[in-house]
């Protein structure tokens, strides 16, 4: 065969090739994304016997929401002082035993049947799982809400709190939000609970955040998980002793995604803190210098309370002011203000305020000998 | 004082062995080259715009064998690779592009410069991986796809080659690209850096 020959073979063999050239099914980026996980929702109920009227018919949602790992304050926790203080505990603080968001991952729309269906395009960001690289977890409630203000998500609100004397530029951030949570697949420890759970890795029995002792472990990725819930006495009794609030066996369960979440249609009531995110959420305070002028207290509770110092005696009767949000707001909250302290700590050595000699006039509480 | 005499000593000295020794690697015909032959053989270096992707650089090897003169024809082939992310995908695209090549030249000193047209298909492999989809659990195709496209596609490349040691030559090329992709014309670029083999 001659050079010739072969090359005119190697042309047309290219040039086949080439003329080959039809549309392939090369997707690139583009196409459709599927999800990481899909969660089918069912609610069942009746909307209109717990429905609170709104200016327009309302706009069923399904959001599936991480939970935040969260910790509540001293005073919300420990027995009170007296009546007043049980008074603003109940007011001003949320239920310690109860899912706190930390971030909507998706949302979708609830059909007239009681249906949806949530996509998980992305896995749960690290700042929401709890444990180390090698066992970690993170856990999602599904929230139905009317989406009120129309944004297509669940909008948060947080405590609206008190502004202190110099205390950096007004918190203008909103604290209230319009959106009203009808069911919750999650809503405290101290109940029934199914939860989307997202474990990487091993799973850490001991851990708790959002602890389901004595219930078997999540399965591997997302799953779907319930417990029975266990009482805040149960909860403190087991805390005292170094556990873990045992569940019931018997109500427990671990599931693939493929089993759907069927949760209840509940008063908005019983619910509105799965629509309140925490700013701390370590059970640390912030601590506010009492203003000049006296704060608008209209509906507020306040109650003047001793600094918890755990025992220790560094507290030595120094009291606090705790003030919670208007009885109308979105979410609880408590304000603490000091006549001595620092901003994280009301008994620390060096205070950067100290205006026991010189309280204001519409200070109400006790003020403590000047040092 | 006296290591300075030595190291001027050896400046002087070696140069003079050196030019004594009758086996020295580099001698007057050493750069002397040859170039009898129409046959050219060559390969190199190829990086260029991946040929459906619509971002990314892609790097690989490429070869080609022409013949004749002034007018040479031939065939080329090179292999690049590109990947690149999206929030969603990890997506790999080998192109494996086959030529037919006819090329315009002209000898200038010792080098050549020519203007090459080539024409043929660029057979596209894609693969594709879900991004988190193994953390999350996700396998079969929700994970990873993959898929072949033949695309038509034509180049044009400026050539510069330079003779550099008897039959090798030091030769560049490079020069836009254009294919068809989803009914439409893709143009890109592509460029090789190499050395030819001119017997």
């Amino acid at each position: 065969m001659t050079r010739t020959a072969i090359g005119i073979e190697l042309v047309g063999a290219v040039g086949l090739l080439g003329l080959l050239g039809a549309c392939g099914d090369l997707a690139g980026f583009g196409g459709a994304v599927p999800p990481l996980a899909t969660v089918d929702v069912q609610v069942t109920g009746d909307l209109a016997s717990v429905q609170i009227p709104g200016p327009n018919p309302p706009a069923l949602r399904v959001a599936l929401v991480w939970g935040a790992q969260w910790l509540t304050e001293p005073l919300c926790i420990l027995p009170p002082d007296d009546p007043s203080v049980a008074t603003l505990v109940a007011a001003g603080c949320r239920d310690a035993f109860g899912f706190v968001p930390e971030r909507v991952a998706t949302n979708a729309p609830l059909a007239a049947d009681g249906s949806a269906q949530l996509a998980l395009l992305d896995l749960p960001a690290p700042d929401v799982m709890v444990g180390d690289v090698t066992a970690r977890v993170a856990y999602a409630s599904v929230v139905v809400y009317d989406d009120r203000d129309g944004d297509g998500t669940l909008t948060f609100g947080r405590a609206n709190r008190l502004g202190g004397r110099e205390n950096g530029p007004p918190d203008d951030q909103p604290t209230a939000t319009v959106d009203v949570v009808y069911a919750a697949s999650f809503a405290s420890m101290t109940e029934p609970d199914t939860r989307l759970a997202f474990r990487e890795g091993a799973f850490n029995q001991a851990a708790a955040f959002y602890p389901r002792s004595g219930c078997g472990d999540p399965l591997p990725s997302f799953s779907i998980v319930s417990a029975g819930g266990f009482s805040a006495q149960e909860a403190l009794a087991a805390q005292l002793q170094g556990k873990l609030p045992p569940e019931d066996p018997a109500a427990c369960r671990e599931s693939s995604t493929a089993a759907p979440v069927s949760l209840p249609f509940r008063a908005p009531a019983e619910l509105h803190e799965l629509a309140c995110v925490e700013r701390r959420t370590d059970s640390s305070i912030r601590y506010r210098e009492p203003p000049a002028d006296a704060p608008d207290l209209t509906s507020r509770t306040i109650a003047c309370a001793k600094v918890p110092d755990f025992g220790s005696g560094k507290a030595n009767g120094a009291i606090q002011l705790a003030i919670s949000g208007r009885s109308d707001d979105s979410c609880a909250g408590l304000t603490h203000y000091v006549l001595r302290g620092c901003r994280n700590d009301a008994l620390c050595e060096l205070p950067a305020w100290d205006i026991t000699a010189t309280p204001p006039s519409w200070w109400p509480c006790p003020v403590p000998a000047v040092r | 004082m006296w290591r300075s005499a030595v190291l001027l000593a050896c400046c002087v000295g070696l140069p003079r062995t050196s030019r004594a020794d009758d086996a020295a690697l580099l001698t007057d015909d050493t750069w002397r080259y040859r170039s009898a032959g129409d046959l050219v053989v060559d390969g190199g270096l190829v990086l260029g715009f991946p040929a459906a992707l619509p971002t990314g650089l892609a790097k690989g090897v490429g070869a080609g064998v022409m013949t004749g003169r002034q007018l040479a024809w031939g065939a080329r082939a090179s292999w690049v690779t590109a990947t690149e992310s999206s929030l969603p995908w990890t997506v790999t695209h080998s192109d494996l592009r086959l030529r037919v090549a006819g090329a315009l030249q002209t000898a200038a000193g010792r080098g050549t410069l020519g203007l090459r047209l080539g024409l043929g298909g660029t057979l596209v492999h894609e693969s594709r991986v879900r991004n988190q989809g193994m953390r999350a659990g996700l396998t079969g195709s929700d994970l990873e796809s993959s898929a072949f496209s033949m695309l038509p596609a034509a180049d044009l490349d400026a050539v510069v080659a330079l003779h550099v040691a008897g039959p090798w030559l030091l030769m560049m090329s490079g020069g836009p690209t254009v294919d068809v992709f989803e009914s439409k014309l893709h143009a890109g670029w592509s460029a090789q850096l190499g050395v030819a083999w001119q017997p």
